[in-house]
């Protein structure tokens, strides 16, 4: 495999990316029990034939699986059993007064004024509904009195649907191939390949070894920037995402002097006449962005269809 | 060669496009109790369990296994979580085959589950693609699906009648499937006058989406006796892969599939797979798939689904139906998939498939498929 001399820098610029993804997450009916609850400054727990109290409810037992025999409210007193500090906060599990398992959340206090075993007490959110962030958090109550499980007589629906989001950022190192290929682009406004060994014919992206022959791949190639559409399909519904105006054409299109695909769009005005106009076969150009390049697949900004 | 396998008992939960009264932990507790119901068995008889699912985006979930774990008392047992896409259920499902067959299980569960009302399922789809080429313009798996059936429309006849015929054969069966959602006969004309998504993708072309768990427990030849008289043998499973833009990968015939077709009909000792397989099940993640599967599996020559479709063979009462369950119009909880195909066609050689129970069904092939068109795989079950 490529093999880099010591000399060779290691930290080189990275390619960015973002996945940027909301949920619509469903709690299950004891923690959508919990999380309803928490607005009436109840702590849900489960009860379990074993006699177990789990805080905050759980529908399945991690003992043995078994489903809850009650849902009870649990005292908002407990015992702090660990705890440590991450990005300036201080985080803890905790033992509420009567049950059997640890409650992770915050502590409301400096890590050198706490220590396991010290009485803590919920303290409340008023501005937080629908989530365990309701409790801000357990602060010291060197005096609280040891509270006791409750049966709970009446409760909230569960809640169905949580709202979530998750936003991940990346920074994908390019490796020699993509990184001479991207600066390519870049530099000089082409889209460079490596022939396939024995060959012609450039492997775009370009790789190290070949997927064929198994060999490793010879010199590098300019592509042009026209090609022929291999597949291709008519995209005419909104997903989210998406960054191109429906109806486009989305193309798997194998550039001249390459015998790989890359994927790309063209732009269209009406779906029916696309059907007829775009096709496997169809010879396209790649239209630039105007402006400074990126580096990137999408300093082509589109193809048009080569007419005639 | 390991020892023989059988599946012993099966479970699915009732799918939905949205369940909103349990979380997906709860989802798999259903799937496998029924599972453990019907091989008479619970979770102190397993010695191993596989958990499938699809990819973590689809439900924000990392891990899920430990959580799944607690909520079917697997706590102590070995328990491996595998993922493939689309074929996650499959691949889990050869997971646990390998290790009942290899001696190191008596009984493995293998459960499988989606949870896809919870996210954005076709832009998470879309991160398969190489974020340096590709993904910025990527329409999930949607997108390249109609591609490639545009590219075999040309060249094998893969028409939009014929799709139509596949979707209307697949969305009619699914009507008996007491565990589908989407019951709703429609005509070929429907299909073809639905909204174009992707075209040549239509609406009525598209799988709804779905929540829902699958569940199957395999059984060593030694211990089967103790679930049923009349386990389904697996003969022969096999899940291969493609490289994913090599220069001679075909848009037509499913290379994947065509060479885990050749492996698995030898091990079964199947020649002639039109005559000697008296049900099928396919993954038919849109009707297009469905023709490129007649031929990558055998069913007809290349460029000839078109025809097996329209002859009829396909359909309940022709010589080798396909997907009388329904297959993924009735519902699509898409890592589970493979599992409910596995599911599907194991209880028809069983003989007590719930939907439509083929007469006399003793030999039954299976698909299933992930990544996009790279992972492809089967298997074949008989009584």
């Amino acid at each position: 495999m490529f093999s880099a001399p010591d000399s060779y820098p290691i930290d080189l610029p990275t390619f960015h990316s973002e996945i940027n993804l909301p949920y619509t997450l469903t709690p299950g009916r004891a923690a959508g029990i919990f999380l309803a609850e928490v607005k009436n400054r109840r702590i849900v727990a489960s009860r379990f034939a074993s006699g177990q109290v789990v805080a905050p409810a759980q529908d399945f037992s991690s003992t043995n699986g078994e489903e809850p025999e009650a849902f009870v409210e649990a005292p908002q007193t407990g015992v702090l059993t660990a705890f440590t500090r991450v990005d300036g906060h201080v985080i803890g599990f905790i033992r509420l007064d009567g049950c059997d398992n640890d409650f992770a959340h915050r502590i409301l206090a400096e890590l050198d004024d706490i220590a396991i075993g010290q009485r803590v007490e919920a303290e409340w959110d008023d501005s937080v509904e629908q989530s365990v962030l309701a409790i801000k958090g357990f602060r010291i109550a060197p005096d609280a009195p040891v509270g006791t499980v409750k049966p709970l007589e009446t409760m909230e629906e569960p809640l169905g649907v949580i709202p979530y989001a998750m936003k991940l950022d990346y920074e994908h190192a390019y490796g020699p191939y993509y990184g001479r290929m991207f600066d390519e682009i870049r530099e000089n406004g082409r889209f460079m390949g490596v022939r396939s060994p024995g060959s012609d014919i450039a492997l775009l992206p370009p790789r190290e070894i070949d997927d064929v022959t198994h060999g490793r791949t010879g010199t590098w190639k300019a592509c042009a920037d026209t090609g022929t559409i291999r597949g291709c399909s008519i995209i005419n519904m909104e997903v989210y995402g998406q960054t191109r105006k429906v109806p486009y054409v989305y193309a798997e299109i194998v550039l001249d002097g390459a015998s790989t695909r890359m994927i790309h769009v063209i732009e269209i005005d009406s779906l029916e006449e696309a059907k007829e106009r775009i096709k496997p076969g169809t010879r396209v150009r790649a239209v630039w962005t105007q402006g400074e390049r990126q580096g990137r697949v999408s300093d082509i900004e589109r193809f048009e269809v080569i007419e005639g | 060669m390991g020892r023989h396998v059988g599946i012993v008992g099966v479970g699915q939960t009732h799918h939905a496009r949205r369940r909103t009264d349990v979380s997906q932990a709860g989802l798999v507790r259903e799937a496998v109790d029924r599972a453990l119901a019907d091989a008479k068995l619970s979770m102190e008889d397993i010695d191993t369990v596989v958990v499938a699912t699809g990819p973590v985006l689809f439900a924000a979930v990392n891990q899920p296994e430990k959580w799944v774990v607690d909520a079917i008392g697997a706590q102590g047992k070995s328990v491996v979580r595998l993922t493939s896409g689309g074929g996650a259920g499959f691949a889990g499902a050869l997971a646990g085959y390998y290790q009942v067959a290899g001696g190191f299980s008596e009984r493995t569960l293998v459960v499988a589950y989606d949870k896809l009302s919870e996210g954005q399922l076709q832009y998470s789809i879309s991160t398969l693609y190489d974020p340096f080429w590709g993904r910025e313009f990527a329409v999930g798996i949607m997108g390249f699906s109609a591609a490639y059936w545009r590219a075999r429309m040309d060249v094998l006849g893969h028409t939009e009648e014929a799709a139509a015929m596949v979707a209307a054969k697949n969305r009619k069966n699914a009507i008996a499937n007491p565990y589908a959602h989407v019951k709703k006969e429609v005509s070929v004309e429907d299909v073809l006058n639905s909204k174009p998504l992707c075209w040549p993708i239509k609406l009525l072309d598209v799988p709804p989406i779905s929540d829902g768990a699958a569940a199957i427990v395999l059984s060593s030849e030694k211990m089967a006796h103790h679930s049923t008289s009349r386990p389904a043998w697996i003969r022969g499973m096999a899940y291969c892969c493609e490289a994913d833009n090599a220069p001679e990968r075909s848009l037509m015939l499913s290379e994947p599939l065509a060479i885990a077709s050749r492996q698995v009909y030898r091990a079964a000792g199947i020649t002639n797979p039109r005559r000697q397989f008296d049900v099928v099940e396919v993954q038919e993640p849109y009707s297009c798939f469905e023709l490129n599967y007649y031929e990558s599996l055998g069913l007809c020559p290349p460029g000839q689904a078109a025809d097996l479709i329209a002859s009829g063979a396909t359909q309940l009462d022709g010589d080798i139906p396909v997907n009388p369950s329904g297959g993924c119009m009735g519902a699509n909880p898409i890592g589970a998939v493979g599992v409910i195909r596995l599911i599907e066609a194991a209880t028809q050689v069983m003989g007590r498939n719930e939907t439509h129970q083929i007469k006399d069904a003793k030999t039954a092939l299976v698909q299933s498929g992930g990544g996009w068109a790279n992972l492809r795989g089967c298997a074949v079950l008989s009584a």
